[in-house]
C-alpha cells in the first residue's frame, strides 16, 4: 500500500498541467504505483471563497472513492468559515488545506490559529503547502511564496494539539521547524516530494544530508510520502522511498500506515 | 505499464554537473558524494569548485578551487573528474588556468555567472575549448526578476544559441533546467542553436515534463543526465519522463559518452548493467 499526501486536480494558471483530471491522475497513480492519493482543487488557492471549490471537489472525487482523497479548503478571511467547515466534514473531506500566501494572512497568526483549533478539535489534519510552485519562476500575478517554517514551528506550537502536514518543504534537517526541539514530539509531519537525503548543495558537511541528517537525529516519524503530483514528478518521491536509510517497519508507516492514521480511515 | 524505479535506480548513470566544494572537509563532501552515487547507480561525477555570487575574484583566488577538484580526483579516480572554473576576466591567467587543469586531466571548462556565454571576454576561452574538443558548462537560467537581481549577468537560452552562432563547434551545455527560473521560455530560446548546444536536467526544481520538453525542443541527443546536488530528485524525473528506454540511456549516458568522445575519453568504468 502506498498512499500520496500531496496531490492535485484542477488547473494551475501559470503553466499547464497534465493528469490533472480524476480520471487522469488515476492513470499516473497506477503507473506510478500510488494506491490512493489526497487531493485539493489547486483552484481554492485563488477562490476568495473555496466553498464552491470544496463542493465540486467532493463531487469529483465521488466516483473515485477508493482511489482519491478529498481535503477541503478554508479561507479564514472568508465570513462564516465555521460554515465551510462544518460543511467539508459533511462532504467527507479527510482533512483541511489552508494557503496563508494564497488568502493573504499571518502563517502564525490568529486566523490560522483559528481554524487549525477548530480542525483539531474535529480531528482533522491541516495541510499547509509550503509552496505550490518554485518562487524563482513565479508569474508575476501569482501572489505565492514559500513560508517561513519559523512561523510553521510557532503554529505548531500554539496549538499542540493539532495535526498539520506541510507538504513540498525543503530543506529542513537545519531548519527552524526541526531545530525547535520542543516540538519535536508533536504531530507535524512533511513529504518526500523535496526534500533530499544523502547529499545536497551545501558547502558545509554539516549541511549536506537533508533528510539523512534528520532520520539519525531521530525524526524519521515525521516523514510521509507524497510527489506533489501533477506540479512535479512522481519519480523523485518514488526514488526517495526506494533509498530511505529506515528499518522495514518505519517504511511500513512512510508509506501508508502514518498517513492512515491521520486521515482517519 | 508501471514505473520501474528498482531497475531504474540501478541503470548506470554519468553526473555531468555536481560539486566538490573548497572548504574544511571537502573529503568528507566527496565521499558522501560517490556514497550517494552508489545508491542511484551513478558511476561518474563531473565536479566543479566555484566561485559564486557574480563576484569578479582575484585571480589568486581561483587555483585553490580547481585545486580541490584535482585532489578530490586523486582521492576518487574511477569516480570523480574535473571541470576547471575560470573567471573569463583574467583573460591570459583564465587560460592558463584552463590549460593547466586540462592538462591535468580535467574534461572540461566551467563557467558561473561573472559574464554572459555571448560575451566577448568569453572569445579566447570558447576558441581553447573548441581547439581542445573539450564542453563549457556555465550557471543558466531565466529567474523572475527579483531573483535576476543578485545574478544580473546571468546567461539564458538566446545566450547560448548567440554563443553559438560564432562559435558553432563549441560544445556549450546550458547549466541545470531545473535550476530555478522559466525553463520553457529558457529553452525555448535554443530552438536556433549549433547542434553542439546542450542542456542539463539537474536542479531543484522537479516540474512535472520538464525533460520531456527540453527532449521536443532540443532533441534527446542534446539533452544531459546532472543532479547538481539534486541526486535522488535528478533521477526520479528522468525515469519518470516520458521517454523510451532508449531515450533515457541517451540521457543517463550515450550523450555524455559522445562528449567525453570528442576529446579522446571514455567514461571511467564501462557501462554494465
Amino acid at each position: 500500500m502506498l498512499i500520496d499526501v500531496n496531490a492535485w486536480l484542477g488547473t494551475w494558471p501559470f503553466r499547464s498541467l497534465r493528469d490533472n483530471t480524476p480520471d487522469a491522475l488515476i492513470t499516473r497513480l497506477d503507473r506510478s504505483g500510488i494506491d490512493k492519493a489526497v487531493v485539493s482543487y489547486i483552484e481554492a488557492a485563488f477562490h476568495r471563497h473555496p466553498q464552491s471549490a470544496n463542493e465540486r471537489l467532493a463531487r469529483d472525487v465521488e466516483p473515485h472513492g477508493d482511489r482519491l482523497i478529498p481535503v477541503g479548503t478554508i479561507n479564514p478571511l472568508s465570513p462564516h468559515w465555521e460554515d465551510d467547515l462544518a460543511s467539508c466534514i459533511d462532504l467527507g473531506m479527510r482533512g483541511i488545506r489552508l494557503f496563508p500566501q494564497y488568502h493573504n494572512y499571518q502563517t502564525d497568526g490568529a486566523e490560522s490559529r483559528s481554524v487549525v483549533q477548530a480542525c483539531a478539535q474535529c480531528n482533522l489534519p491541516v495541510f499547509i503547502p509550503h509552496r505550490l510552485e518554485d518562487v524563482r519562476q513565479h508569474h508575476w500575478m501569482d501572489p505565492g511564496q514559500s513560508l517561513d517554517l519559523a512561523q510553521l514551528a510557532n503554529l505548531i506550537a500554539a496549538v499542540p494539539s493539532a495535526t498539520i502536514i506541510i507538504p513540498n518543504a525543503r530543506p529542513l534537517a537545519r531548519s527552524p521547524l526541526w531545530m525547535r526541539e520542543d516540538l519535536r514530539d508533536l504531530n507535524w509531519y512533511f513529504d518526500l516530494s523535496l526534500a533530499e537525503i544523502h547529499y545536497g548543495l551545501h558547502k558545509s558537511t554539516n549541511a549536506m544530508k537533508d533528510l539523512g541528517y534528520l532520520i539519525e537525529e531521530g525524526g524519521a516519524g515525521h516523514i510521509l510520502f507524497g510527489t506533489h503530483l501533477p506540479f512535479s514528478y512522481a519519480g523523485p518521491a518514488l526514488v526517495k522511498l526506494a533509498i530511505l536509510p529506515v528499518d522495514e517497519e518505519m517504511l511500513e508507516d512512510i508509506k501508508y500506515r502514518t498517513a492512515t492514521k491521520l486521515l482517519n480511515f | 505499464m508501471t514505473l520501474d524505479i528498482e531497475s531504474g535506480i540501478r541503470c548506470p548513470k554519468i553526473d555531468m554537473h555536481c560539486h566538490v566544494w573548497l572548504m574544511d572537509g571537502w573529503e568528507q563532501s566527496a565521499d558522501q558524494l560517490v556514497a550517494s552515487g552508489d545508491m542511484l547507480g551513478i558511476t561518474e561525477y563531473w565536479c566543479s569548485s566555484i566561485i559564486q555570487q557574480g563576484i569578479l575574484a582575484p585571480f589568486e583566488d581561483v587555483p585553490p578551487h580547481n585545486n580541490t577538484i584535482l585532489s578530490a580526483m586523486a582521492r576518487h579516480p574511477k569516480r570523480i573528474r574535473g571541470w576547471c572554473f575560470v573567471i573569463p576576466g583574467h583573460f591570459q591567467d583564465a587560460i592558463g588556468e584552463a590549460e593547466r587543469c586540462l592538462d591535468a586531466g580535467m574534461i572540461g571548462i566551467k563557467l558561473y555567472n561573472q559574464y554572459r556565454i555571448n560575451d566577448p571576454v568569453l572569445h579566447p576561452i570558447l576558441e581553447l575549448a573548441s581547439e581542445r574538443r573539450v564542453p563549457i558548462l556555465q550557471h543558466a537560467g531565466y529567474p523572475v526578476p527579483e531573483h535576476r537581481a543578485s545574478q544580473p549577468l546571468i546567461s539564458h537560452g538566446i545566450h547560448f544559441t548567440e554563443a553559438s552562432e560564432k562559435y558553432p563547434d563549441a560544445i556549450l551545455i546550458h547549466a541545470h533546467i531545473g535550476g530555478g527560473g522559466d525553463w520553457e521560455h529558457t529553452v525555448r530560446e535554443m530552438r536556433q542553436a549549433s547542434p553542439n548546444v546542450y542542456i542539463d536536467v539537474s536542479g531543484s526544481n522537479l516540474d512535472d515534463g520538464q525533460v520531456e520538453y527540453a527532449v521536443s525542443e532540443l532533441g534527446v541527443e542534446r539533452v544531459l543526465f546532472g543532479t547538481d546536488g539534486t541526486m535522488a530528485g535528478s533521477v526520479g524525473k528522468v525515469l519518470d519522463a516520458d521517454l523510451s528506454e532508449d531515450e533515457r540511456e541517451h540521457i543517463f549516458w550515450i550523450n555524455a559518452e559522445r562528449i567525453l568522445a570528442q576529446q579522446g575519453a571514455a567514461p571511467t568504468e564501462p557501462r554494465t548493467y
